[in-house]
């Protein structure tokens, strides 16, 4: 006569150390990551972009020029961000085509540049460009 | 007689619903973290209202203050930067370069560098902006 043997019950993975591991990572996660809310600004101008660029030959550009202070001067005057603004939406309703160019200080601030061109996007200027003196020998 | 009854087994607690509570978290923090590497010095972004979502990925080149760069969080000198970019670009044409300057960085700092990018054949150069009224 051959006698079965019962078989053991099969044993219970232990779920303590998965656990572990879980917390360890979430308090790593929860630890390291810093949230920044962050956007950006095109500054280069991609090849489908420049296709599409309005503001041709006809159209005459608005010059901005942008002194080391931070202040934005046109044709030699100096204009707060508010009456830049309502000088370029004025330009840019009577020709929707009408280029900004800016002209910054190099000592100006990157946060004067942003800006400028901060103001000039929300006057609905669809053509900005920056352009900047080089110093050559 | 008296018949003593057992004392009942006290059943475990089960750990399923924390455990299901730690993944949840887990996975939540995976997928809404973007791991970027952060510059080896402080840097503030400028404010900007009309800025857009910034993408992820590609090559970022920090400009600190006093004009300290850094590529990828690894301190660089220009030279460094602009190899670095190039080997990059040459991999990936189209690759995003994303400037995180700070607000207070000269220009003189930040325009000759998107230029010497630009001119590397970068053609996705963009400036990361905080939202929020300059």
């Amino acid at each position: 006569m051959q006698l079965k043997r019962s078989r053991p019950p099969a044993t219970l993975i232990s779920l303590v150390s998965m656990i572990d591991v879980l917390m360890i990572m979430l308090i790593f996660f929860m630890v390291t990551s810093t949230y920044l809310n962050l956007d950006m600004v095109p500054m280069a101008e991609r090849a489908e972009d420049s296709a599409a660029a309005p503001g041709g030959p006809g159209a005459s550009a608005l010059l901005i020029r942008l002194a080391a202070d931070g202040v934005p001067h046109v044709q030699g005057r100096a204009h707060s961000l508010t009456s830049l603004g309502s000088l370029i939406a004025t330009r840019v309703q009577a020709d929707p085509a009408t280029p900004v160019i800016v002209l910054p200080s190099a000592a100006a601030s990157t946060q004067s540049l942003v800006a400028l061109m901060d103001t000039a996007t929300r006057a609905g200027t669809t053509s900005l460009r920056i352009i900047r003196l080089e110093v050559r020998p | 007689m008296k018949l003593a009854r057992r004392p009942r087994r006290e059943s475990p607690e089960t750990i399923v619903a924390l455990i299901d509570v730690v993944f949840f978290l887990l996975v939540f923090f995976l997928l809404i973290g973007r791991m970027d590497a952060t510059a080896p010095f402080q840097v503030t972004p400028p404010l900007a209202v009309t800025g857009s979502d910034l993408p992820g990925g590609g090559a970022t080149v920090a400009v600190s203050a006093t004009g300290g760069l850094a590529l990828n969080g690894s301190p660089a000198d220009r030279a460094k930067v602009l190899s670095g970019i190039a080997s990059a670009l040459t991999k990936t044409p189209a690759l995003l370069i994303r400037v995180n300057a700070h607000r207070d960085a000269e220009l003189r700092h930040l325009l000759p560098l998107v230029a010497e990018i630009e001119a590397l054949g970068a053609t996705d150069i963009v400036l990361v902006v905080t939202p929020g009224v300059p």
